[in-house]
């Protein structure tokens, strides 16, 4: 029984020593609402990508802009990573109340707790895991990172809509901040732990004072300590979070958008670096694909039902070639802007009969790989601006850019404009 | 009276109100975590549940047995710190440490990634430990100069006479 009473009187000091005018409701409610914004963007955003890769029956997606995906993408990224300083944040802001005691109050409070360690702990894995692909790292990984990421974004969101509805009323009481903050800059009706001898059971049942023995004797020590002023804590509080959020997108965004390149330092990619200044996700030795694509017997097989029709590399030169500038934007965040050329991809299924809005299936000779197949849906084939490219910069395709042709289109991720291409197929 | 007595349907409807929200964000909620759940069953290999379940269990370890530790010992010395040296100069280190610290996070895998190496080139091609080195050193020059000039404004203003004298 007195080691209830030790242990509350520990959570009790522990959270009397946090007690900090940086960590009151209003400073959660505001990071709240700013890591719940960035939450929201990496969900759609997130889940967008998810369904261009894997459409529902019935799905169309704009081909304009042509930096939809790009964009998409990146912000995907970018929010992401600004998720840690606010996770931290807001972690920091309720951090007093990892000690509270009880620790468990009732079954209600049980739940709650419960739900909210559900919540922390997906939130820490979502955007580790997150972080740690763009550097591929697969390694540490002990499950599939596709499907694993797409199912918690799911319960960070169910969670954080739980979250919400339990705290509304402390959400809805410090929104606005002439409801919060008083005229003097206190925040009102939020009242420290400032009393450091309650609870005294333990006092009341053996006589031994708060500040006996050693833990009594550090917190004595740590209360004997000026609490700090309440507009410079809260002030220096959000100058960090401020700060910090900018200074990781300015030094890490470059790898997404061009207009901070010249201040990237941690991105996981560098515009300009890679095979034709491009950066490459799978190599043709890692795709297995040096041989066969190189193979002077190399040739694309377009068909359509009973229709079909062998393209060699010659072939393909002697078509109508077009030049499109498009970005190539991968999953993991990065993206470029490129200059292709090539036949249009329509006009190639012309040849074996099909409408330009069709289905077409694109199949790679590379090895091992769930992206071996594709398929492209009307809206992308009939584009324009789709071609199967054969020129990138005006050069031919670098084997790690899908020498001798790969696919490429507005608006699409980088993991669907196949390359080392071996057939087409019109499915519909 | 009725001062007393005009605001309780307010604060009624307002209860209800918020009663509804409440109700209505707890329904998407559970809708989603179940969506979540269905996923996790249909999408994820049972093999994988396991390693999914130490990561979580890693996350809650790391974050609320080691670095609410570390962060709490931090702000103990911090603290103390405060007895000798201005509260705004503590709040500015503070800070700095802090954003020391989230970089630390983000970058240090990366370094230790490209040193175990990547698939290809063109994967964290930059030099991440240099960059980091050098962007601490730009951290504390930008944090010394923010102390340096704390420390002018505040003694200008205190050798500043008080409105009261004039």
């Amino acid at each position: 029984m007195l080691l209830k009473w030790q242990i509350q009187r520990l959570l009790h000091q522990t959270q009397h020593s946090l007690a900090s005018p940086s960590r009151n409701p209003r400073a959660t409610v505001v990071i709240g609402r700013l890591l719940g914004i960035a939450f929201l963007i990496c969900f759609a955003t997130g889940t967008y990508s998810h369904f261009i890769q894997e459409p529902l029956p019935g799905m169309v997606f704009l081909t304009r802009p042509i930096w939809l995906y790009q964009v998409s993408q990146g912000i995907h990224i970018t929010a992401g990573i600004i998720c840690f300083p606010l996770l931290f944040a807001k972690l920091y802001t309720v951090f007093p109340g990892l000690f509270q005691s009880p620790p468990v109050r009732s079954f209600p409070h049980f739940l709650e707790r419960a739900s909210i360690a559900l919540f922390v702990a997906s939130s820490l894995v979502q955007i580790t895991i997150g972080l740690l692909n763009t550097y591929q790292w697969y390694a540490l990984f002990p499950f599939a990172f596709r499907q694993t990421h797409y199912a918690l974004s799911f319960v960070i969101i169910g969670s954080l809509a739980i979250h919400i509805a339990v705290k509304l009323p402390i959400i809805s009481r410090y929104w606005l901040k002439r409801d919060a903050v008083t005229a003097d800059g206190e925040i009102a009706g939020h009242e420290v732990v400032d009393d450091p001898a309650a609870p005294d059971e333990l006092q009341r049942l053996t006589g031994k004072r708060q500040y006996a023995g050693v833990t009594g004797r550090i917190f004595q020590w740590i209360d004997s300590s000026p609490a700090p002023r309440p507009q410079t804590s809260r002030r220096g509080f959000f100058a960090t979070v401020a700060v910090a959020s900018a200074a990781l997108v300015t030094l890490t965004a470059g790898q997404s958008f061009r207009v901070f390149d010249a201040t990237n330092l941690f991105g996981a990619r560098k515009n300009d670096v890679g095979p034709q200044g491009l950066p490459v996700n799978r190599t043709a030795k890692r795709a297995k694909v040096l041989e066969t694509a190189t193979s002077a017997d190399w040739r694309l097989t377009v068909s359509n039902g009973e229709s079909t029709k062998v393209f060699s590399y010659d072939d393909l030169r002697a078509m109508t070639q077009y030049e499109v500038v498009l970005p190539i934007a991968c999953v993991e965040g990065w993206s470029q802007y490129a200059t292709w050329q090539g036949p249009r991809l329509k006009d190639l299924i012309a040849a074996v009969g099909a409408e330009p809005s069709s289905t077409v299936r694109l199949t790679s000779l590379e090895q091992d790989s769930s992206y071996a197949q594709t398929t492209m849906q009307p809206e992308f084939v009939r584009d324009d601006l789709t071609l199967i490219a054969l020129d990138l910069e005006g050069e031919p395709l670098d084997i790690d850019h899908g020498y001798p042709a790969r696919a490429i289109a507005p608006a699409r991720p980088g993991v669907l404009q196949t390359k080392w291409l071996s057939t087409l197929e019109v499915m519909s | 009276m009725s001062n007393t007595t005009a605001p309780e349907p307010i604060l009624a409807g307002r209860m209800t109100v918020t009663r509804r929200w409440q109700t209505g964000l707890i329904l998407v909620g559970i809708a989603l975590l179940v969506v979540g759940a269905i996923t996790l069953l249909n999408d994820v290999a049972p093999k994988d549940y396991i390693g999914i379940a130490i990561w979580f269990l890693g996350a809650l370890v790391i974050h609320d047995g080691i670095a609410s530790f570390v962060i709490f010992g931090v702000i103990v010395v911090m603290r103390r710190a405060s007895r000798k040296i201005p509260l705004a100069v503590i709040a500015i280190i503070q800070g700095a440490l802090a954003i020391g610290a989230i970089f630390f996070v983000i970058v240090v895998p990366a370094i230790l990634k490209k040193d175990i190496g990547s698939a290809n080139t063109s994967i964290l091609p930059l030099d991440y430990g240099l960059n980091l080195v050098s962007f601490y050193a730009g951290l504390a020059v930008v944090t010394a100069a923010a102390i340096a000039a704390y420390l002018v404004l505040a003694r200008r203003q205190n050798a500043r006479p008080s409105s009261s004298q004039n």
